[in-house]
């Protein structure tokens, strides 16, 4: 078992970090923002709980996900850009209105495009600290052969 | 009838739904994912390669096409282009990689299918097609960032230290070709304020020299090294041996063939009167890449070292016809271009033919040593007969559609004046030739010194492995006995390549009418001759 300060950290830090990468999704509608930093921060979220409990207990958490999570944003992606042609382009964006509690809320192509990115870039970057970790917890089978050499 | 204009992203669209289609599996059992993805990347190559003769026929038909991502009108939005010599390129990519497939089916090993074989090889199709059919600077080098990384998945699959050796100096190099694009597209930006091919043709006619030297030197370099022209070819030969063999001759058929007509779209484009005031430094950029790939094929061990010189060899001679490409010959402006592409064509064909049958050897005698191999011509006389036949082709003897393009490219450059690099050229020939029979002899001649490892020949695989370059060789014979209706082709297409007037107005007849000048801080070439 880790430290149980980097498990509390955990604890607490996560769910904020990915709440963070939900708000900054959401904002990169108009503002700075947007999938790819909000990716990347979800990512640094799931990287704090390898960091607590391991690259074996993240992968049983999140494991069946992962694999195909690089397919299925790239899916996502595509859809929106399928979806423009039915107004007659490629990557045409289009938009729905509707209403909630008084507020106009829009929601379009763009941001679907922008979820798929996100998708991509959780399931790349996990997959890389994943394999990182997993590479730094087993110890190098070939540093006797190494010390051997002249 | 005509088609939506939206068919001209189909290419790109249609590997790219695939490949990501078939990384939704991830999560199976193995053996099952493979032969998912097995089904849907031969449904995807089928079907791209239906949608490349159906947009070539559709261009032969209608002339040029354009279409506006999302459908933001020129210069705001991405341009999709497409017009025969794109056409042409989109359909050869597809047959290629249609024809690689099966010898993929049969060969790949269950390892390197498990790690995403087959849904890298739709990755790698949709980052060549996509890099045809573009018509935006900007979106050319994402382009090329998605095929370089789709190639050096394939590249380094398997992970062997050979294969992660070549594959680094293959990234690396490539890298830097990459930061030269995307230089160039940046100051091309930051002078002319645009990034769509058309607008950068009409600006760039206004730009001062050395405006436009500085952006050709940039894309020179570029494109340069990513068709392993002199002097940035190390790449190649350092990688292009460590992978699978199909790998191999995917790569000789698409890689540096999209840097290539890259050359033959920008130079033609952007700057016709560089093509005429370089033509010393593209005719000696040619000359080089011509002999020292054909040198440097003389001291190499295995086949497939053997055969990647020769890619950087036959490289030479498209930029030799890059450099006349304008020249006045008796056949009209545009002649050398449209050989340069007939030999682009051909060298797709002969090359990867000849890499499937030296792969298909290394394959089944387990090595592709020459010193160790020999003989073979008694087990496998009809592999050696298409060898032969793909090997004299590439030497440029008749009646294969070597001939056709060595003899054309021959004419333009005489016509041209250019009696040098005419006189390297048919030097290089000979050694290519003498080069190419002693790789036939020490493969398939004299005593067979090497029984093939047991169990390695499945009966039935020499039919997955043979027909792709049977076919391949056909169609190269083809081309050189009735040699009238693919020149006329090709020369269609030099013609639409050349007509900047033509580009200009398929994507958007405004561009021209619209405000010329260019941004604050660049002085126009109108106004510097008035000043000075």
């Amino acid at each position: 078992m880790t430290e149980i300060y980097l498990r509390l950290v955990d604890r607490i830090l996560t769910p904020i970090l990915l709440l963070i990468a939900i708000f900054l999704f959401l904002r990169g509608h108009d503002l700075p923002g947007g999938g790819f930093i909000a990716g990347l921060v979800a990512a640094a979220a799931i990287e704090l709980t390898i960091l607590a409990l391991g690259s074996a207990a993240t992968r049983d958490r999140y494991g069946p996900w992962l694999a195909p999570l690089l397919g299925i944003g790239l899916m996502v992606a595509v859809t929106a850009a399928l979806i423009g042609m039915a107004g007659g382009g490629f990557f045409l964006g289009r938009w729905i209105q509707f209403e909630v509690a008084g507020e106009t809320l829009k929601l379009g192509t763009p941001q679907l495009f922008d979820l798929g990115v996100m998708l991509v870039v959780v399931g790349m970057a996990v997959t890389y600290l994943l394999r990182l970790s997993e590479a730094a917890e087993t110890p190098p089978p070939s540093t006797k052969h190494r010390e051997t050499r002249p | 009838m005509t088609p939506h204009p939206t068919v001209l992203i189909l290419p790109v669209a249609l590997p790219l739904f695939l490949g990501a289609f078939s990384l939704l599996f991830q999560s199976m059992a193995p053996d099952r994912r493979v032969a998912l993805q097995r089904i849907l990347a031969g449904l995807g190559l089928f079907a791209n390669m239906a949608v490349a003769g159906f947009l070539l026929f559709w261009v032969l038909q209608r002339g040029p096409q354009a279409f506006q991502l999302g459908l933001w009108p020129a210069p705001f939005g991405i341009t999709v282009y497409l017009d025969t010599l794109t056409a042409l390129m989109l359909a050869m990519v597809g047959l290629l990689s249609l024809l690689i497939y099966p010898f993929a089916l049969e060969t790949i090993d269950p390892e390197r299918a498990r790690l995403g074989f087959f849904p890298m090889l739709l990755f790698l199709l949709m980052g060549a097609n996509g890099a045809f059919i573009t018509g935006d600077l900007f979106n050319l080098y994402v382009f090329y960032e998605v095929l370089l990384m789709a190639s050096f998945v394939l590249l380094t699959l398997g992970g062997t230290p050979s294969q992660i050796n070549g594959g680094i100096r293959y990234v690396v190099l490539n890298l830097m070709g990459s930061m030269m694009l995307l230089l160039g597209a940046g100051i091309t930006y930051g002078t002319l304020g645009t990034l769509n091919m058309a607008h950068i043709a009409v600006r760039m006619a206004e730009a001062p020299y050395t405006v436009q030297a500085v952006i050709a030197g940039l894309l020179l370099v570029a494109f340069g090294a990513k068709a392993a022209a002199f002097p940035a070819f190390f790449w190649l030969p350092s990688s292009y041996h460590t992978p699978h063999p199909v790998v191999t001759a995917l790569f000789s058929g698409v890689l540096t063939k999209v840097g290539v007509y890259s050359l033959f779209r920008v130079f033609p484009l952007f700057f016709p009167t560089l093509l005429a005031t370089w033509q010393p430094l593209l005719l000696t950029v040619a000359g080089l890449t011509m002999v020292i790939g054909v040198l440097g094929a003389f001291a190499q061990p295995t086949i497939r070292r053997l055969l990647s010189f020769h890619i950087i060899s036959q490289i030479g001679y498209m930029l030799m016809g890059l450099g006349v490409a304008l020249s006045p010959s008796t056949y009209g402006v545009g002649f050398g271009l449209a050989l340069a592409i007939l030999f682009l064509i051909h060298n797709q064909l002969v090359k990867t033919a000849l890499l499937l049958g030296g792969g298909a050897v290394e394959l089944e005698m387990g090595t592709g040593k020459l010193s160790e191999l020999g003989g073979l011509v008694h087990s496998r006389p009809l592999q050696a007969t298409l060898f032969l036949v793909a090997a004299f082709a590439l030497a440029g003897f008749p009646p294969t559609s070597g001939f056709i393009g060595k003899l054309g490219l021959l004419e333009v450059t005489f016509a041209a004046g250019q009696w040098p690099i005419a006189a390297v050229s048919v030097f290089v020939s000979l050694l290519t030739t003498m080069s190419m029979i002693r790789l036939w002899q020490s493969i398939f001649w004299g005593k067979p010194r090497l029984s093939p490892p047991p169990g390695v020949r499945a009966p039935g695989r020499a039919l997955w492995t043979t027909t792709p370059s049977a076919i391949l060789v056909a169609l190269s014979l083809a081309i050189g006995v009735a040699a009238q209706p693919m020149l006329t082709l090709v020369q269609t297409a030099a013609s639409q390549a050349i007509d900047r007037a033509g580009y200009v107005r398929t994507v958007n007849p405004e561009l021209t009418e619209q405000d010329r000048s260019l941004p604050l801080g660049i002085q126009s070439q109108r106004s510097e001759k008035a000043g000075g």
